[in-house]
């Protein structure tokens, strides 16, 4: 275009020039204004080629504003916008010494391996204010069994067989309404607030290989209850407070006082005694930096299948106290539990005479339970090129702190203390070791040394 | 002439079918299948029920009963005769719970009982720190205890002491709180063995029938345990079979280990009375009980044995003589010098005397298991 311009621009002045030096020449005058005309043609010719190209490209232009227009559009109209899906798994190698029975003081090693779980959790967001999440997990790696016909057998024999072990669970399944920051309601099968494990249960929300010991011994891992709850955002205090289902004292055990009570191996829930539970954080646990009040109040007795069977309320209450500092390179992390039983001795009196429970010799209760565990970590990424966090970690755990009448047997009373090493490959991958030691408070049984590695990830589409 | 003919062929080809009919599956009057035995169960089940079963629980109670007079009358009186008159009550008490162990199906089973009273191994740990805490012992807090620190052994330990060097306690080192606390826990057994005793004869539920009479009326109006005497019959042979593999496969071979140096006396049950022999020997003794029909030395009435030889003869006394054999071999573990079998496991000639008896055991199990259960499908009911 320029250049076509320029050549005009050259050939009018050349023409001037002509004009001004050369003697007129009819002759030749008419030739030049001939062949100058002749390029003047040309030249209009050119300019109009140009425009007609110059309106080419505008429209082509404005279909291509269109196209992204329209790409836009569908984009906020489709339907995975509004799908989340996220995972989250972890595999093990654990090493531990274990003891063959009650009267054994010479542990034997064991090792082992664990596809510990494998999550997957899909959401949909049916328009601002409501969306629903679905969790199932594959526990050790799911379950199988199966129906097998063996010919070989006399006259050929139909069998069940056990194809694999561990289970396939819906960890949660809520429904959310939430109109603002500061409030929202959530029903469904929800996650209940009081150990921190129900919060950082990714792999990489937490330091050590397995999920806190402390923890498992006394409540339910990753306590999910079927309710409603109400939650929200004000002014960095998040608060929750749920009316769940309850648990069912029958299945209560002196090794992890009431967290095999949670309502799980049957098809229905009993809900006659419902449990109502409340968390109020300054901060956010996910985030960083945070402490936390948590409490849990429910009744059992109601939830027997033999409802008979005791008279008193069977009341269990935990509070839990936590708190995590995450500043720079420091992960400090803890949590102390604390719960109550009443009517333990009636509880464990009616779990041994009910035909067909088999409490063994888990039956005796404790009134009163006590965990902890503090685990700290340093991040190694401003000393050396590789992602690492080292860490230790100690975990206390007494279901059996107290009983209503005689003395507690310590043999429940546990301390794990460990340390490791965190390796994030990348961000979503983390490799941990971990090196630590057991104590059994009971003077007459010998610590023992465990060893565990494990690979995990997450990630959130 | 051709009408004859015609008939006399007829005849022939209808004779000829007939002949062949014995052998048609589409024959509606089957002949009696040679592998079809008849026996009327009834005396047998009613003799088991009553004169083996029942008379055991009621033996056991008896026996827990004289047991805590026993023990009340050790606390009262410290003397050593008086500890070894409630040793020799622990023995009394441990034969008929043994020997009842090869039929522990029922109110033994469903109401918890088994672990209630002979719970092993025994929690030594735990057992110091109750002994140490020195409450008052009554049977009800004891009741909300675990099983580990209660029921037969917590008292054989008490009574006999660790059994490692010998089976004999000295008055002096009877504590006054093992005296109380084994008076409490006398009292517990008592209540148990009772509660056995009374679900047998009186109630198996506190309202419903007697257990044992829902055994001897199986298929009757509301007896929802037994449909019929084939399930009866079955539930005595798979108990004779699981204390058989039990002893055998459980009490003798965990401690036995595959070595002397991988023996371990901690699983070896009533160690500490040196009474592990006479326990396992009182086990197959049981299943004797119900083969026969009843207790050794008295009057023959049915048992197992007959609903066998209504069957096969030749198998009822072989499996006879198998029982017997596995008794005297279990009895002879204990060689020419009384050796306890905590010490048999980690000698050599003991062990060889151990495999006999296990290997006799094994044979039992096997004949019990493929040539006795089987026949319950032979069984013209």
């Amino acid at each position: 275009m320029k250049t076509k311009l320029s050549l005009l621009a050259i050939c009018v002045a050349g023409f001037n020039s002509h004009y001004a030096f050369a003697a007129p020449d009819p002759v030749k005058l008419q030739q030049a204004i001939a062949k100058q005309e002749l390029e003047l043609k040309q030249l209009k010719k050119d300019l109009a080629e140009l425009a007609a190209q110059q309106n080419v490209q505008r429209e082509e232009q404005k279909k291509q504003a269109k196209v992204i227009e329209v790409a836009k559009q569908e984009a906020t109209e489709s339907k995975f916008s509004k799908f989340s899906f996220k995972s989250y798994g972890s595999v093990n190698y654990t090493s531990d010494e274990y003891y063959q029975n009650v009267q054994d003081t010479t542990p034997e090693r064991r090792g082992r391996f664990d596809l510990e779980r494998i999550v997957t959790e899909f959401g949909y967001q049916f328009n601002d204010e409501w969306d629903m999440e679905v969790e199932i997990e594959y526990e050790h790696g799911g379950t199988g069994a199966a129906l097998e016909y063996d010919g070989f057998d006399e006259f050929g024999e139909f069998e069940s067989e056990i194809e694999a072990g561990g289970e396939v669970m819906i960890e949660k399944a809520q429904l959310r309404y939430r109109p603002s920051d500061a409030f929202g309601v959530k029903f469904g099968n929800i996650h209940l607030p009081i150990g921190l494990s129900s919060i950082l249960h990714k792999p990489d929300q937490y330091l050590t290989v397995l999920r806190h010991r402390s923890e498992a011994a006394v409540l339910p891992a990753v306590w999910n209850e079927t309710g409603v709850g109400v939650f929200g955002e004000v002014a960095n205090f998040h608060y929750q407070a749920q009316v769940v289902s309850g648990l069912n004292s029958e299945y209560f055990r002196t090794y992890d006082w009431v967290a095999s009570g949670h309502q799980k191996r049957f098809e229905h829930v009993n809900a006659d005694d419902l449990a109502y539970a409340v968390r109020l954080d300054y901060g956010s646990f996910k985030e960083g930096s945070a402490i936390g009040v948590a409490y849990y109040y429910g009744n059992t007795s109601g939830n027997r299948h033999k409802s008979n069977k005791v008279s008193g309320d069977g009341t269990v209450s935990i509070l839990a106290l936590s708190g995590a500092y995450v500043q720079g390179p420091w992960i400090l992390r803890g949590q102390y539990l604390n719960g109550t039983l009443s009517d333990s001795d009636a509880i464990t009196q009616a779990n041994k005479t009910t035909p067909g429970l088999k409490p063994g010799n888990f039956a005796q209760l404790g009134s009163k339970s006590e965990a902890f565990f503090v685990e700290a970590g340093f991040d190694l990424t401003d000393f050396t090129s590789i992602p690492l966090t080292v860490f230790a970690n100690i975990d206390y755990s007494n279901p059996l702190a107290e009983v209503e009448t005689g003395t507690a047997t310590k043999r429940y009373e546990n301390t794990w203390t460990s340390v490791g090493v965190n390796y994030f490959p990348i961000p979503e991958i983390v490799i941990k070791a971990e090196a630590g030691r057991q104590q059994v408070a009971v003077a007459a049984i010998p610590d023992t040394n465990f060893f565990a590695l494990g690979v995990g990830y997450q990630f959130s589409l | 002439m051709k009408q004859l003919k015609y008939s006399a062929i007829a005849i022939a080809l209808i004779s000829t079918l007939a002949a062949c009919g014995g052998s048609g599956s589409d024959d509606t009057t089957p002949t009696p299948v040679d592998d079809k035995f008849e026996f009327a169960a009834t005396e047998m089940i009613t003799n088991l029920t009553d004169d083996v079963i029942v008379s055991g629980y009621a033996s056991l109670a008896t026996k827990g009963e004289e047991m805590l007079l026993a023990t009340q009358t050790l606390v009262s009186n410290k003397t050593q005769a008086n500890l070894l008159a409630a040793q020799e009550a622990w023995k009394a008490a441990r034969l008929p719970w043994e020997q009842g162990e090869s039929h522990i199906f029922g109110p033994v089973d469903s109401l918890g009982i088994d672990p209630h009273l002979d719970s092993w191994p025994l929690n030594t740990t735990d057992l110091t720190t109750v002994l140490a805490s020195n409450a008052g012992f009554d049977a009800e807090t004891i009741k909300g205890w675990n099983d580990d620190v209660q029921g037969f052994h917590t008292m054989e330990y008490l009574l006999f002491g660790d059994g490692v060097a010998d089976n004999e306690k000295a008055i002096a080192e009877l504590t006054q709180a093992e005296s109380e606390y084994l008076m409490g826990l006398a009292e517990v057994f008592r209540d148990y063995t009772k509660t056995l005793d009374d679900a047998w004869q009186v109630s198996h539920d506190g309202s419903g029938k007697a257990y044992g009479e829902l055994v001897k009326t199986p298929g009757s109006e509301g007896n929802t345990f037994y449909s019929s005497q084939v399930g009866v019959i079955e539930e005595l042979i798979n108990g004779m079979i699981g204390i058989v593999d039990e002893v055998g496969n459980g009490k003798i071979a965990d401690p036995f280990g595959t070595s002397a140096a991988t023996a371990d006396t901690s699983k070896v049950e009533s160690q500490y009375s040196w009474n592990s022999l006479t326990d396992f020997s009182d086990n197959i003794i049981g299943v004797r009980n119900v083969y026969q029909g009843e207790l050794t030395g008295a009057a023959d009435k049915q048992g197992i044995i007959d609903f066998v030889k209504a069957a096969d003869e030749v198998l009822a006394l072989r499996v006879g003589s198998e029982i017997d054999d596995a008794i005297i071999k279990i009895k002879a573990i204990s060689g020419s010098n009384n050796m306890p079998f905590r010490q048999a496991i980690s000698d050599a000639e003991g062990r060889v005397r151990v495999q006999t008896a296990v290997d006799a055991l094994t044979k039992l199990q096997t004949s019990l298991e493929s040539d006795v259960l089987p026949l319950l499908s032979k069984w013209k009911v």
